[in-house]
């Protein structure tokens, strides 16, 4: 009994350290597997998605040429190539193509890929099939589609021309859309629009089916028209994936590459080309790689920014 | 004679139109070059410049099926590239290690990649085996790196029918093409008098040495741009005017040389300048068309030079070939004259060997006979400066004469600037 005081001092005094010991033990034993799991995937995301990362980076504030590439033999030049690409007219007007194009693609994309979810949520007749042949378009690989709209374009023999001057509008008899930025950009428009908007639809349709339909029925009753009712009733609602959807369009319209590469090739002086192809071109076509991983790289500044906005939302999400 | 040049053919591309054309790079392995041994009995991948017709692609095929059966064990891949990706397919190529054993290379692009050290090179031949102008523009730092395949220039081709429709003779020179034009214009029923790309250098470039100028100058091992001058200016204007005065199809300031050729086959053209290739593929396409086709020497201009531009092919086996003893043995082979005419006659082309040119019977053919006059007494090369070849492939005259075009630039400013252009790369 005397010896008891003593154990339970002796207990007091180890009391604080041994739950923590275990619990780095049992913190490490609960980690090592899955770390161990992770390990393969993380060396090949580092490889795939980190080597190219840095080394691109690391070109970017490098001047180097085809022979420096082969042996990496290239010369430090600091800032100077982030400053080209904000000096240079072709490089500056590059980056505000990709955003004021990459912009009005998501805009296009987002209201016809609205208008197209509406119609599909309406029970209409032959709706399933219709359904499916709205998802066509996603299934065609994007440089094949450059090639056919290039072709439904054409300035003789596009049905985009055949079509206009039948319906009277005789101006496009061999109307050269390519020939100029602006209608280049009408052409390629239609294009990725074209593209994207099946994810879109599909999308937002698989949001609009989950709406209370007591809400609208209630805003229907209350007196709200078919316009106040989509207004101010489904698109509140809809908000989450709607801006999800804005994120995504945006960062994959942003680097739009095969479009404009097949569609805007033979535009005076590559006016229509975006960040994405110029970064390419600079590189392999003119043999600067370090100006083309500057492209790059601000392109990749551009579109993180997008994605960590994405990423708070999901996280936003999570937690509601 | 400098070095002779190059790349004529865009036009084999045919109605190519997108290519993913997978390099199937993964053979290229560790393995060491085996050139000492002499052995024939590897495998060797080929990059051979798409022709854009099955009939030509069955003649490379052949060789390669041939080649085989003489030596056992060996084992040739034939892939197709088209011109227009070529060259960003080889710098990738050479970028990336992963590389062909044997390719077909641009005459002008010879010098660029084997400055980077891409090339084996190769031993000296007698003098006398080869077109000496096609040697020189494979030559760098005294060391040959390409063995000529092919060479061409080219002439105008005409639609006889229209021509004597709009009544015009064949012109012989600017003042009569553009005459020749806006009388098939006015007259011609509806078709295009010319195709005057936006995208095609080798329309527009030889329009200076016909003014009498010169693209540029050599001033001891460098180059120096030498089109801003009012001969480089004049060119600029001339070939120009046609766009604006439309003449040609509003879309060809889009256009690639695949673009034009397609659009005189379809009957929207009257008036081309094309090489052999061409006229063969053109031919080939539409058989009822030949008839009515004719040929003549490019127009002269106010020089009274008809000056085109020489391009051509050679056979370059690449340093990271794994078989360096297999590759050279193709190469060879394709060479000798009776394999070497079997393509060329098809094609268009003269042959790049004095055995080659004397198997072929071009001058003999009224038709061909331009053209092979064309390149062997009207034309020239452009620089032969390894630094060339990234001026073509960036296109860095294309998006000035498209401003040109559309009025956007004067042909002085055109001038000055491409050869602010130029000098930046030369000295690069």
């Amino acid at each position: 009994m005397s010896h008891a005081p003593a154990t339970i001092s002796a207990e007091r005094r180890r009391a604080p350290r041994r739950p923590d010991l275990a619990g780095v033990r049992r913190a490490v034993a609960r980690l090592t597997l899955p770390v161990l799991l992770l390990l393969p995937a993380l060396i090949i995301i580092g490889g795939l998605v980190g080597y190219p990362l840095v080394k691109t980076i690391w070109l970017s504030f490098t001047e180097t040429r085809l022979g420096d590439l082969v042996d990496g033999s290239g010369e430090w030049v600091g800032l100077a190539n982030y400053k080209e690409v904000f000096t240079d007219e072709h490089l500056r007007t590059s980056l505000i193509n990709t955003v004021v194009f990459g912009t009005a693609c998501v805009i296009g994309t987002m209201v016809f890929g609205f208008a197209v979810a509406l119609l599909l949520n309406e029970r209409l007749r032959g709706n399933l099939l219709f359904g499916l042949a709205v998802l066509l378009p996603w299934a065609v690989p994007a440089l094949a589609a450059s090639a056919i709209w290039r072709w439904l374009f054409d300035d003789r023999y596009g049905f985009v021309n055949w079509a206009l001057v039948n319906l009277g509008f005789s101006h496009f008899q061999d109307y050269a859309w390519f020939a100029d930025r602006n209608s280049a950009y009408v052409a390629i428009f239609v294009t990725v629009v074209w593209q994207s908007f099946p994810f879109v639809a599909l999308s937002l349709l698989a949001g609009l089916q989950t709406l209370p339909r007591e809400t609208l029925h209630a805003a229907a009753v209350d007196g709200a028209s078919a316009w106040q009712r989509f207004r101010l009733v489904t698109l509140p609602l809809l908000r989450p994936i709607v801006a999800v959807l804005v994120v995504f369009s945006t960062i994959w319209d942003f680097k739009i590459f095969d479009q404009i590469y097949v569609m805007a090739q033979g535009v005076p002086d590559r006016a229509a080309d975006t960040a994405a192809v110029t970064a390419y071109r600079e590189s392999f076509a003119l043999g600067h790689y370090g100006v083309g991983s500057a492209v790059a790289v601000v392109l990749f500044v551009v579109l993180l920014a997008f994605s960590i906005v994405y990423v708070r939302m999901i996280g936003k999400e999570a937690q509601a | 004679m400098k070095g002779m040049r190059w790349l004529a053919a865009g036009a084999l591309v045919g109605a190519l139109a997108v290519a993913g054309c997978g390099g199937d790079d993964g053979d290229n392995g560790s393995a060491a070059n085996t050139g000492g041994d002499g052995a024939i009995s590897g495998s060797i991948t080929t990059w051979i410049m798409d022709p854009g017709s099955p009939k030509l692609q069955e003649v490379f095929n052949q060789y390669a099926k041939d080649f085989e059966a003489e030596h056992a064990g060996s084992d040739v891949k034939i892939e197709f590239v088209p011109w227009a990706q070529a060259h960003d397919k080889f710098t990738t190529a050479i970028a990336g290690g992963k590389v062909p054993d044997v390719a077909e290379m641009g005459t002008t692009w010879t010098p660029e990649f084997a400055d980077q050290g891409a090339f084996e090179p190769v031993p000296a031949a007698a003098a006398g085996d080869y077109v000496s102008s096609l040697v020189d523009a494979a030559t760098l730092d005294g060391e040959v790196w390409g063995k000529p395949w092919y060479a061409g220039a080219r002439a105008l081709v005409y639609r006889k029918d229209v021509l004597k429709k709009a009544g015009v003779e064949p012109p012989k020179t600017w003042d009569e093409l553009k005459a020749a034009a806006t009388a098939i214009k006015e007259k011609g029923g509806g078709i295009y008098p010319v195709a005057f790309n936006g995208l095609t250098e080798h329309y527009y470039l030889p329009a200076i040495w016909q003014a009498g100028g010169e693209i540029a100058t050599q001033d001891g091992a460098s180059w120096k741009a030498a089109l801003n001058s009012p001969e480089g200016t004049q060119a600029i204007d001339f070939y120009t005017s046609f766009y604006k005065e439309d003449l040609t199809p509003k879309a060809s300031i889009g256009w690639e040389e695949p673009d034009a050729q397609e659009a005189f086959i379809n009957g929207d053209v009257a008036m081309l300048i094309a090489g052999g290739w061409t006229y063969n593929s053109i031919i080939q396409t539409k058989p009822e068309l030949e008839k009515n086709i004719g040929t003549a020497l490019a127009p002269a201009g106010p020089s009274g030079k008809d000056t085109a531009f020489a391009g051509g092919s050679h056979l370059v086996v690449f340093k990271e070939s794994k078989d360096v003893a297999t590759a050279n043995a193709f190469v060879d082979f394709m060479l000798e004259p009776e394999n070497l005419n079997k393509f060329t006659s098809e094609i268009g082309f003269l042959p790049g060997t004095t055995a080659g040119i004397e198997a072929s019977g071009y001058l003999d053919d009224p038709v061909r006979k331009p053209f092979a006059e064309q390149l062997l007494d009207h034309s020239a090369v452009y620089p032969p400066s390894p630094r060339w070849g990234a001026l073509e492939g960036a296109n860095i005259f294309d998006g000035v004469i498209q401003n040109v075009m559309k009025g956007k630039e004067s042909p002085e400013e055109a001038a000055k600037s491409l050869a602010e252009q130029m000098d930046q790369e030369f000295a690069g």
